[in-house]
């Protein structure tokens, strides 16, 4: 199996600023693998050590304990610490945060003109990377004055233009309004199936878990399940125990078996869930 | 009687510049008193803007907030009077605390209202209990709790002033569905406890189904619908096209529909689609 990203026996400890002790331990002895073209979605709640987890997968966090290793590169080596960046890119939870110029189209450039590439291969780059998240025909507007999905798409394609092996978005959808976090969803999923690119996704919100390649939940700083969505759904106690939550689709298909009505629960999205409902109600 | 009327609200930004902006245009509505109301846009369709002028935070550029029906800004001097009647809690709360101890926090707004000493720390005490602040924590510095306990602390600074209107622009953006859970409880608690009437903007619309009596809808700052919860989501259709969408179980409903089958549309929790299935099952055995 090729994986991108190995994390061999990590920990993350945060020590306090004056004292020489361990303040608190974020990522505790923790191995995992990401398989080159993967979707993959980490679920846990606030304090759970996601982000923690996040920060080391480019090498923006060093373990404190184990190695991380990004296309067999270790990021604890300084000399190799900029190409690690370049595979693995990063976007974060508020896009005002990450965009940077006044046009759209300078912002995504901002990262390939650094790289110091040949003007036509930037603006070959910067259109490709708008296409990709579908915000081609706003490349000369003002980036305030688009929504917040836009925004967030923005910063996506600026991460794109530096062409990562691998993305990695820890909550990007949290403050954006319904129609901003499916915009979201649907790009990042198309890049993972068109262009190939690893995907991590961190949210809390469980439906966007439902396409996933494989959920990781995360619980005090180590992994408690791994598996595809459905494996990991059916747990509804164990999510509910570990402050999380499942996809309102789940939550309905467990409720109707509870009250005596035998649907299957294998299955997620709103038209599976319908289906499985639609055969329940014409059994005789 | 109504507690607040909005009537022809219209806010503009950026006035006698080339960038004039309407934020919220030409809107009215008035709220009964006790009642949860839910505002629901898409980001940028004016709900923040709308919100703001509740307290006083922001003058119309037209038009009138009536809090009790009298004009808030009938005599501009008094307009901090309004903010204890009316509280304001902004999106990510937990950024504004600042005091050395959670007590100190909870009691800033109270303090500003003239109270002090007992009865500032029956104040205090008093929302703790009600939202449940355990009394160990109040000698705790604010910054050493966790980001859920932190906006818990920074809500309770507001309710303790007992406004009579509380406003909640996203309260559970950035958390995670217990967060979620356990910030809505407490929405509910003090509202059991006090009568208040609620605001509540969010773009979780599982939870305002759940929550509020009342939907206003913003697109493009203007108000398109105000209504009856249930009423609202009936309007998938309509919602969809400015942004919007219906709870996901009731996008099951809009399925089976589709598919043929004959189901209620007005299903918006788990608890009244069990119903419905449970009956449309035994309709089928006594057809």
């Amino acid at each position: 199996m090729d994986n991108i990203i190995e994390l061999k026996n990590v920990s993350y400890e945060y020590s306090n600023a004056d004292e020489e002790d361990i303040a608190y331990t974020a990522v505790s002895n923790l191995s995992l693998n990401i398989e080159r073209g993967s979707f993959t979605v980490i679920l846990g709640h606030n304090g759970s050590g996601k982000s923690t987890l996040a920060k080391m997968l480019n090498g923006l966090y060093k373990p404190t304990k184990g190695d991380v290793l990004v296309d067999g590169i270790n990021t604890k080596t300084e000399e190799t610490e900029i190409e690690v960046k370049r595979k693995v890119g990063m976007v974060f939870q508020n896009p005002d945060n990450q965009l940077i110029s006044s046009i759209v189209e300078e912002d995504v450039a901002f990262g390939p003109e650094n790289l110091g590439l040949d003007p036509k291969e930037i603006r070959k780059r910067v259109d490709e990377s708008l296409k990709a998240v579908g915000m081609y025909e706003f490349k000369n507007s003002t980036p305030h004055h688009l929504s917040g999905g836009q925004k967030q798409r923005i910063a996506i394609a600026g991460m794109i233009a530096l062409r990562p092996d691998c993305l990695i978005l820890d909550e990007p959808t949290a403050m954006l309004d319904p129609k901003g976090r499916a915009e979201i969803v649907d790009t990042v999923m198309k890049l993972n199936k068109e262009k190939g690119i690893t995907v991590v996704l961190i949210t809390h919100y469980m439906e966007e878990a439902e396409n996933a390649d494989r959920v990781i939940v995360m619980n005090d700083g180590v992994i408690i399940a791994d598996g595809t969505p459905k494996e990991i759904f059916k747990n509804v106690e164990m999510l509910k125990d570990v402050g999380l939550d499942v996809p309102q689709t789940t939550e309905l298909l467990y409720a109707l078996n509870k009250n005596g009505m035998a649907v299957p629960t294998n299955v997620l999205s709103v038209e599976e869930t319908a289906q499985v409902i639609a055969n329940y109600l014409e059994e005789k | 009687m109504s507690v607040l009327e909005v009537k022809n609200l219209t806010h503009c930004y950026g006035g006698n510049t080339p960038f004039i902006n309407d934020a919220v245009s030409d809107v009215s509505f008035t709220v009964e008193s006790g009642e949860i109301i839910g505002i629901i846009g898409h980001t940028g369709s004016g709900k923040s803007t709308l919100v703001s002028h509740l307290n006083g935070l922001l003058k119309p550029t037209d038009g009138t907030v009536l809090i009790e029906e009298k004009d808030i800004w009938e005599n501009p001097k008094e307009i901090r009077k309004i903010r204890s009647k009316v509280g304001l809690v902004f999106q990510y709360p937990e950024y504004q605390l600042f005091e050395e101890t959670v007590f100190d926090d909870i009691a800033f707004g109270p303090k500003n209202m003239g109270l002090s000493g007992d009865e500032l720390k029956k104040r205090v005490t008093e929302i703790c209990e009600i939202i449940g602040i355990k009394p160990e924590y109040l000698e705790k510095s604010p910054f050493d709790l966790s980001g859920g306990e932190k906006r818990r602390v920074a809500i309770a600074g507001v309710m303790a002033m007992r406004p009579q209107i509380i406003v909640f622009d996203e309260p559970i953006a950035g958390l995670d569905p217990k967060g979620r859970q356990d910030i809505m409880k407490i929405i509910s608690e003090y509202r059991k406890a006090t009568g208040a009437t609620v605001i509540i903007i969010s773009h979780s619309m599982e939870d305002m189904a759940m929550f509020t009596d009342k939907l206003l809808v913003m697109s493009r700052g203007k108000l398109v619908i105000f209504d009856k919860t249930e009423n609202v989501f009936k309007n998938g259709k309509e919602l969809q096209k400015i942004g919007l969408n219906v709870p996901i179980v009731t996008r099951v409903f809009y399925k089976l529909k589709e598919m043929g089958i004959d189901v209620p549309l007005d299903v918006f929790t788990v608890e009244k689609a069990v119903e419905v299935l449970k009956n449309a099952k035994a309709g089928d055995r006594n057809a």
